[in-house]
Protein backbone atom coordinates (compact mmCIF):
# COMPACT_ATOMS: atom_id res chain seq x y z
CA UNK A 1 0.00 0.00 0.00
CA UNK A 2 1.19 3.33 -0.81
CA UNK A 3 2.18 5.38 2.25
CA UNK A 4 3.22 9.57 2.54
CA UNK A 5 6.99 9.84 3.24
CA UNK A 6 6.27 12.72 4.52
CA UNK A 7 4.02 14.80 7.19
CA UNK A 8 2.10 17.29 4.88
CA UNK A 9 3.26 20.68 6.58
CA UNK A 10 0.92 23.25 7.67
CA UNK A 11 1.53 25.43 4.89
CA UNK A 12 0.43 23.14 2.36
CA UNK A 13 -2.30 22.01 4.46
CA UNK A 14 -3.84 26.10 4.94
CA UNK A 15 -3.34 26.56 1.32
CA UNK A 16 -5.17 24.11 -0.04
CA UNK A 17 -8.11 24.66 2.13
CA UNK A 18 -8.26 28.70 1.55
CA UNK A 19 -9.14 27.78 -2.03
CA UNK A 20 -12.73 26.21 -0.01
CA UNK A 21 -14.98 29.44 -0.91
CA UNK A 22 -18.48 29.46 -0.43
CA UNK A 23 -20.40 31.19 -2.93
CA UNK A 24 -23.30 33.35 -2.20
CA UNK A 25 -26.47 31.88 -4.61
CA UNK A 26 -27.97 34.04 -7.50
CA UNK A 27 -30.89 35.29 -6.87
CA UNK A 28 -33.92 37.18 -8.24
CA UNK A 29 -35.85 39.89 -6.47
CA UNK A 30 -39.46 39.86 -7.18
CA UNK A 31 -42.08 41.57 -5.26
CA UNK A 32 -45.26 39.37 -4.20
CA UNK A 33 -48.64 41.08 -2.47
CA UNK A 34 -46.29 44.54 -1.61
CA UNK A 35 -43.72 42.03 -0.14
CA UNK A 36 -40.03 41.99 -1.77
CA UNK A 37 -38.90 38.21 -1.68
CA UNK A 38 -35.62 36.84 -3.49
CA UNK A 39 -36.11 33.40 -4.81
CA UNK A 40 -34.02 30.77 -7.07
CA UNK A 41 -34.43 32.03 -10.80
CA UNK A 42 -36.09 29.09 -12.67
CA UNK A 43 -36.82 26.83 -9.51
CA UNK A 44 -40.91 26.18 -8.22
CA UNK A 45 -41.58 27.83 -5.05
CA UNK A 46 -43.63 26.54 -2.08
CA UNK A 47 -46.60 28.20 -1.33
CA UNK A 48 -47.73 28.40 2.23
CA UNK A 49 -50.57 29.10 4.10
CA UNK A 50 -50.86 31.71 6.73
CA UNK A 51 -49.70 29.68 9.34
CA UNK A 52 -46.55 29.22 7.11
CA UNK A 53 -47.67 25.42 6.61
CA UNK A 54 -46.30 24.27 3.19
CA UNK A 55 -48.81 23.48 0.72
CA UNK A 56 -47.52 23.11 -2.81
CA UNK A 57 -45.27 23.82 -5.43
CA UNK A 58 -45.95 26.52 -7.81
CA UNK A 59 -44.09 27.84 -11.12
CA UNK A 60 -45.36 30.63 -13.08
CA UNK A 61 -49.08 30.08 -11.52
CA UNK A 62 -49.34 26.62 -12.60
CA UNK A 63 -49.23 24.21 -9.45
CA UNK A 64 -46.07 21.96 -10.41
CA UNK A 65 -46.21 19.19 -7.56
CA UNK A 66 -47.19 18.19 -3.92
CA UNK A 67 -45.00 19.20 -1.19
CA UNK B 1 -34.85 12.05 -33.35
CA UNK B 2 -32.76 12.88 -30.13
CA UNK B 3 -29.29 14.48 -30.54
CA UNK B 4 -27.22 11.70 -29.13
CA UNK B 5 -25.76 12.88 -25.59
CA UNK B 6 -22.02 13.48 -24.91
CA UNK B 7 -20.52 12.31 -21.68
CA UNK B 8 -21.15 9.29 -19.32
CA UNK B 9 -23.89 7.25 -19.36
CA UNK B 10 -26.85 7.40 -16.52
CA UNK B 11 -26.20 4.72 -14.01
CA UNK B 12 -23.53 2.25 -14.21
CA UNK B 13 -23.35 1.74 -17.83
CA UNK B 14 -24.97 2.10 -21.48
CA UNK B 15 -27.48 -1.07 -20.77
CA UNK B 16 -28.33 0.22 -17.19
CA UNK B 17 -28.79 3.74 -18.75
CA UNK B 18 -31.32 2.09 -21.16
CA UNK B 19 -32.95 0.48 -18.31
CA UNK B 20 -33.54 3.61 -16.86
CA UNK B 21 -35.08 5.43 -19.17
CA UNK B 22 -37.35 2.99 -19.96
CA UNK B 23 -38.89 2.60 -16.18
CA UNK B 24 -38.52 6.59 -15.88
CA UNK B 25 -40.42 6.53 -19.30
CA UNK B 26 -43.02 3.67 -18.11
CA UNK B 27 -43.45 5.55 -14.82
CA UNK B 28 -44.25 8.83 -16.47
CA UNK B 29 -46.80 7.32 -18.80
CA UNK B 30 -48.53 5.97 -16.08
CA UNK B 31 -48.48 8.94 -13.88
CA UNK B 32 -48.30 11.39 -15.92
CA UNK B 33 -46.18 13.56 -13.93
CA UNK B 34 -42.88 12.27 -12.48
CA UNK B 35 -40.36 13.86 -10.06
CA UNK B 36 -36.47 12.58 -10.63
CA UNK B 37 -33.13 14.82 -10.74
CA UNK B 38 -32.78 17.13 -13.42
CA UNK B 39 -30.34 15.65 -15.14
CA UNK B 40 -32.56 12.05 -15.57
CA UNK B 41 -35.48 14.06 -16.22
CA UNK B 42 -33.41 16.24 -19.13
CA UNK B 43 -32.15 12.93 -20.68
CA UNK B 44 -35.82 11.18 -20.25
CA UNK B 45 -37.31 14.40 -22.25
CA UNK B 46 -36.39 13.37 -25.90
CA UNK B 47 -36.43 9.58 -25.39
CA UNK B 48 -40.52 10.11 -24.26
CA UNK B 49 -41.09 12.40 -26.61
CA UNK B 50 -39.32 9.56 -29.50
CA UNK B 51 -41.91 7.05 -27.98
CA UNK B 52 -45.40 9.49 -28.14
CA UNK B 53 -44.28 10.26 -31.88
CA UNK B 54 -44.08 6.62 -32.42
CA UNK B 55 -47.34 6.18 -30.23
CA UNK B 56 -49.19 9.07 -32.40
CA UNK B 57 -48.26 7.38 -35.44
CA UNK B 58 -50.32 4.50 -34.16
CA UNK B 59 -50.15 1.19 -36.35
CA UNK B 60 -48.52 -1.98 -35.42
CA UNK B 61 -44.84 -1.86 -36.24
CA UNK B 62 -44.41 1.92 -34.22
CA UNK B 63 -46.84 -0.56 -31.32
CA UNK B 64 -44.26 -3.26 -31.50
CA UNK B 65 -41.28 -0.48 -31.68
CA UNK B 66 -42.62 0.93 -28.36
CA UNK B 67 -42.81 -2.63 -27.04
CA UNK B 68 -39.52 -3.11 -27.37
CA UNK B 69 -38.25 -0.29 -25.31
CA UNK B 70 -41.18 -0.81 -22.54
CA UNK B 71 -41.76 -4.00 -22.44
CA UNK B 72 -44.83 -3.42 -20.00
CA UNK B 73 -48.42 -3.75 -22.23
CA UNK B 74 -50.85 -2.45 -20.07
CA UNK B 75 -48.26 1.25 -20.27
CA UNK B 76 -48.30 0.80 -24.24
CA UNK B 77 -51.70 0.01 -24.55
CA UNK B 78 -52.38 3.56 -22.23
CA UNK B 79 -49.60 5.56 -24.02
CA UNK B 80 -51.64 4.69 -27.67
CA UNK B 81 -55.19 4.56 -26.37
CA UNK B 82 -55.12 7.63 -23.96
CA UNK B 83 -52.23 9.31 -24.06
CA UNK B 84 -51.28 9.47 -27.76
CA UNK B 85 -55.44 11.25 -28.75
CA UNK B 86 -54.61 14.08 -26.51
CA UNK B 87 -51.26 14.89 -27.64
CA UNK B 88 -52.09 14.39 -31.45
CA UNK B 89 -52.60 18.27 -32.29
CA UNK B 90 -49.11 18.94 -30.70
CA UNK B 91 -46.50 19.69 -33.20
CA UNK B 92 -43.50 18.29 -30.86
CA UNK B 93 -43.21 19.39 -26.83
CA UNK B 94 -45.19 17.08 -25.52
CA UNK B 95 -42.94 17.29 -22.30
CA UNK B 96 -42.84 20.58 -19.67
CA UNK B 97 -39.61 19.98 -16.91
CA UNK B 98 -40.02 22.20 -14.05
CA UNK B 99 -36.84 22.48 -11.53
CA UNK B 100 -38.41 21.98 -7.96
CA UNK B 101 -35.69 22.13 -5.33
CA UNK B 102 -33.37 20.24 -3.81
CA UNK B 103 -32.75 16.61 -2.56
CA UNK B 104 -32.70 16.22 0.90
CA UNK B 105 -29.77 13.69 1.57
CA UNK B 106 -27.45 14.21 -1.72
CA UNK B 107 -28.43 18.34 -2.32
CA UNK B 108 -29.17 17.07 -6.01
CA UNK B 109 -31.31 19.25 -7.80
CA UNK B 110 -34.98 18.06 -8.65
CA UNK B 111 -37.35 18.46 -11.32
CA UNK B 112 -40.31 17.30 -12.15
CA UNK B 113 -41.25 16.39 -15.40
CA UNK B 114 -45.11 15.83 -17.04
CA UNK B 115 -46.82 15.44 -19.67
CA UNK B 116 -48.59 18.08 -21.65
CA UNK B 117 -51.92 17.00 -22.05
CA UNK B 118 -54.36 20.63 -22.42
CA UNK B 119 -55.07 21.39 -25.45
CA UNK B 120 -52.96 23.45 -27.92
CA UNK B 121 -53.62 27.19 -27.55
CA UNK B 122 -51.77 29.03 -30.36
CA UNK B 123 -49.75 32.05 -28.98
CA UNK B 124 -51.00 35.48 -30.51
CA UNK B 125 -47.03 36.70 -30.69
CA UNK B 126 -46.74 34.14 -33.61
CA UNK B 127 -49.90 35.36 -35.16
CA UNK B 128 -48.22 38.77 -35.36
CA UNK B 129 -45.68 37.89 -37.13
CA UNK B 130 -47.71 36.05 -39.52
CA UNK B 131 -49.94 39.21 -39.93
CA UNK B 132 -46.49 41.18 -40.41
CA UNK B 133 -45.09 38.76 -43.29
CA UNK B 134 -49.09 39.09 -44.79
CA UNK B 135 -48.88 42.36 -44.91
CA UNK B 136 -45.54 42.70 -46.79
CA UNK B 137 -45.67 39.99 -49.22
CA UNK B 138 -48.88 41.35 -50.70
CA UNK B 139 -47.74 44.73 -51.47
CA UNK B 140 -44.16 43.40 -53.15
CA UNK B 141 -46.42 41.05 -55.20
CA UNK B 142 -48.89 43.28 -56.29
CA UNK B 143 -46.19 45.78 -57.65
CA UNK B 144 -45.24 43.48 -60.79
CA UNK B 145 -49.14 41.38 -61.42
CA UNK B 146 -50.60 45.39 -60.99
CA UNK B 147 -53.00 44.27 -64.12
CA UNK B 148 -54.26 41.49 -61.66
CA UNK B 149 -54.41 43.40 -58.79
CA UNK B 150 -58.20 44.73 -58.91
CA UNK B 151 -59.12 41.40 -59.51
CA UNK B 152 -57.12 40.14 -56.74
CA UNK B 153 -58.16 43.26 -54.30
CA UNK B 154 -61.75 42.61 -54.64
CA UNK B 155 -61.78 39.01 -52.69
CA UNK B 156 -59.35 40.78 -50.52
CA UNK B 157 -61.58 43.08 -49.81
CA UNK B 158 -63.96 40.64 -48.91
CA UNK B 159 -61.48 38.93 -46.72
CA UNK B 160 -61.05 42.18 -44.68
CA UNK B 161 -64.10 42.44 -42.52
CA UNK B 162 -63.28 39.28 -41.49
CA UNK B 163 -60.24 39.57 -39.91
CA UNK B 164 -61.48 41.77 -37.20
CA UNK B 165 -64.21 38.87 -36.51
CA UNK B 166 -62.02 35.47 -36.91
CA UNK B 167 -58.67 36.19 -36.69
CA UNK B 168 -57.01 32.64 -36.90
CA UNK B 169 -58.61 31.53 -40.02
CA UNK B 170 -58.07 34.16 -42.28
CA UNK B 171 -54.84 34.49 -41.24
CA UNK B 172 -53.98 31.30 -42.07
CA UNK B 173 -55.79 31.65 -45.56
CA UNK B 174 -53.42 35.10 -46.42
CA UNK B 175 -50.23 33.06 -45.19
CA UNK B 176 -51.16 30.70 -47.26
CA UNK B 177 -50.60 33.18 -50.87
CA UNK B 178 -47.75 34.58 -48.99
CA UNK B 179 -46.09 31.25 -48.37
CA UNK B 180 -47.18 30.36 -51.82
CA UNK B 181 -45.33 33.77 -53.42
CA UNK B 182 -42.37 32.78 -52.03
CA UNK B 183 -42.00 29.57 -52.94
CA UNK B 184 -43.12 30.90 -56.59
CA UNK B 185 -40.12 33.74 -56.00
CA UNK B 186 -37.89 30.58 -54.81
CA UNK B 187 -38.67 28.13 -57.71
CA UNK B 188 -37.67 30.51 -60.45
CA UNK B 189 -34.35 31.28 -58.60
CA UNK B 190 -33.78 27.31 -58.49
CA UNK B 191 -34.53 26.62 -62.26
CA UNK B 192 -32.46 30.10 -63.08
CA UNK B 193 -29.39 27.56 -61.35
CA UNK B 194 -30.34 24.70 -62.79
CA UNK B 195 -30.09 26.60 -66.44
CA UNK B 196 -26.79 28.16 -65.30
CA UNK B 197 -25.27 25.16 -64.47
Amino acid sequence: MAVPKRKQSRSNTRSRRSQWKAEAPKLVKTTENGKTVYRLPHRANVVEDSAGTPLYLEYKGRKVADV
Amino acid sequence: MPKPTKGPRLGGGPAHERLLLANLAAALFTHKSIQTTETKAKRLRPFAERLITFAKRGDLHSRRRVLAVIPDKDVVYELFSEIAPLVAEREGGYTRITKTGFRKGDNAPMAVIELVLEPVSKKPASSKKSAARADVKPATADAPAAEEAPAAEAPAADEQPETTEVEVPVEAEESAPAEDAESGAEAPAESDEDAAK
